[in-house]
């Protein structure tokens, strides 16, 4: 018996479907190839800057900051560092977007912080470049770096939940005004209509594609192709959708207990909370594994659970690493561009956390306090806890 | 590879069409399952345009596919190992796209495949299927030569085991 006759064996196995695979896997990376923004790198003296933010950190760590005895009780389990008492740097390269009452600040990975202006909310286009915010019935395209507006349009709706997609000339933003969704090309115009009566959720793209779902408010969600209008598949009924997330070609639908994954239409269970719990928030890591947040209102604790299961491998009522917890409500969940990191919100010690998504352990934990006055310069104390947005890659 | 860089879409396809029946069969047959071997396939290949502008031109491109296309499948078949899966909870289930009937040779060699673990899988496929040299593989893989060494043993003497006794 040789290598040949095994070699040979596994090479015959057929593949199901092959043809058919790889064109739909064709269309999806030429999709992305056309739409890919090129980066070009650009290296910045930014020693002196770094080295005397650096100092300041360190003098201020040792001070005490609200909260950190709260958080404290977890170092040992997680490998949580102390906190930090400002955010003055992020633990990865990129951008956040956080909205405060003051309106969108974009934050530099070296901690610096801008203020875009007088918005209710936003979110980054697909790269970077830009930041889609609304202000009452009002759709702004804002410049990222310098927050100068491109352009904009008015409903007679108030204007929510915008969603960019697409990069370099071939891009899409979806909102929705009222209960009416809408896809607006990246430079303004055309503006369409794609539903009605829809669910006061925000739409999801499905990443460098023009596919689209959202959900109408009987709770069946729709996934349409954004050029033709064209209804591509849609779900059976799902009471209390909250959340619509793509990885890859499945899609994460998320209520206020359990999350299902549907492919084409087809759902697997993939999250089921214990009875009583509620599932706050959840965000896609790695390669389809999910970071959620679990909060038990008898205790008033939230759980931060990462199931290393994929979207793509459903699975259910297994045991997931506990990353964290605490006293309250934590959310808020946001992804590195890299999906190594993910921040989350925990307004009861007044904290963004940082957690590292590392795969099969628990990772490092940065922990950031006073996150409600940084982004409300000259508030009053008791202000409206911060919420990020998005994580974007570095400027280009 | 430079062609593709330089935003061409032909030479990007012909690249594509080069690497995506081994990245696709590599990633089947360490999952034993055609939709998720095809979703890591794409995503590889998203990853590798993704990284495209930073991608070093004097390294070879099939490699640096193959260890992302391993890698995640022996991620996905490890949680799938672990994890069982559930059914319906009231949803109703549409039955899968129908798959080829595999002949006995196949379905032996299938089920022996299916038998080992999942880096066992990935080791025999790369060495059977891609054709990479110990060395290499053990380069891919993070490895030691020697593991790379024992888990092809391994792998070799049950799929020999099997595909004899279908062949005799």
């Amino acid at each position: 018996m040789s290598e040949d006759r095994v070699r040979s064996a596994l090479r015959q196995v057929p593949l199901p479907d092959e043809t058919g695979a790889a064109e739909r896997a064709w269309r999806t990376v030429d999709a992305a190839f056309e739409a890919r923004e090129r980066i070009l790198w650009k290296r910045r003296r930014r020693g002196p800057l770094v080295a005397l933010v650096a100092a300041g950190a360190i003098v201020l760590a040792a001070l005490t900051p609200p909260g950190m005895a709260v958080v404290d009780r977890f170092r040992d389990a997680v490998g949580r560092e102390p906190s930090q008492p400002a955010l003055v740097k992020l633990p990865a390269p990129g951008r956040l977007l956080v909205v405060s009452p003051e309106g969108p600040w974009v934050v530099h990975e070296d901690g610096s912080k801008r203020l875009l202006g007088d918005y209710e909310d936003a979110s980054w286009s697909s790269r970077g470049l830009f930041v889609v915010a609304t202000r009452g019935r009002q759709l702004v395209a804002l410049d990222s770096e310098s927050g100068e507006p491109r352009w904009s349009l008015s409903r007679t709706e108030p204007v929510r939940d915008a969603r960019w997609s697409g990069g370099g000339l071939d891009t899409r933003i979806a909102y929705r005004a009222g209960d009416t969704l809408h896809i607006v090309a990246g430079d303004g115009s055309p503006d369409a209509v794609v539903a009605d009566d829809v669910a006061p959720i925000a739409p999801a793209w499905k990443a460098d594609s023009h596919m689209l779902a959202y959900a109408d408010a009987a709770g069946r969600v729709h996934v349409v192709d954004a050029d033709t209008r064209r209804q591509l598949w849609r779900t059976q009924t799902v009471k209390g959708v909250r959340e619509l997330a793509f990885s890859g070609n499945r899609l994460a639908v998320s209520t206020s207990t359990r999350v299902i994954v549907f492919r084409r239409g087809n759902p697997t269970p993939f999250l089921h909370l214990p009875r009583g719990h509620v599932l706050l928030d959840t965000a896609i890591l790695n390669f389809g594994g999910v970071l959620y947040a679990d909060y038990d209102p008898q205790n008033d604790a939230t759980a931060l659970f990462r199931s290393d299961c994929t979207i793509a491998g459903a699975c259910l009522l297994m045991p997931d690493t506990r990353m964290f917890e605490g006293p309250g409500r934590i959310s808020n969940l946001v992804t590195s561009p890299d999906r190594e990191w993910i921040t989350a919100g925990w307004p009861a010690a007044d904290q963004f956390l940082f957690f590292e998504s590392a795969p099969r352990r628990l990772g490092k934990v940065d922990a950031v306090s006073n996150v409600t006055a940084e982004f409300s310069p000259g508030g009053d104390a008791g202000g409206v806890f911060p919420e990020i947005t998005g994580w974007a890659p570095p400027s280009p | 590879m430079r062609a593709a860089q330089a935003g061409s879409a032909s030479e990007l396809e012909a690249l594509f069409r080069h690497h995506w029946a081994g990245a696709y069969r590599a990633a089947y047959l360490v999952v034993h399952d055609a939709a998720a071997a095809e979703d890591i396939a794409q995503e590889a290949f998203l990853s590798a345009i993704r990284a495209f502008d930073t991608f070093d031109r004097r390294r070879p491109f099939g490699p640096w596919l193959h260890r992302i296309v391993v890698n995640r499948a022996i991620d996905w078949a490890r949680a799938r190992a672990l994890r069982r899966e559930v059914g319906g909870e009231q949803l109703a289930e549409t039955p899968a796209r129908p798959e080829p009937l595999p002949d006995d040779l196949n379905t032996e060699t299938m089920s022996a495949l299916a038998a080992l673990s999942p880096d066992h899988r990935a080791v025999v496929v790369l060495r059977y299927v891609l054709d990479y040299s110990p060395g290499e593989i053990a380069n891919l893989l993070e490895l030691p030569r020697g593991t790379v060494n024992s888990r092809l043993r391994r792998g070799l003497d049950a799929l020999q085991e099997r595909v004899t006794r279908e062949t005799s």
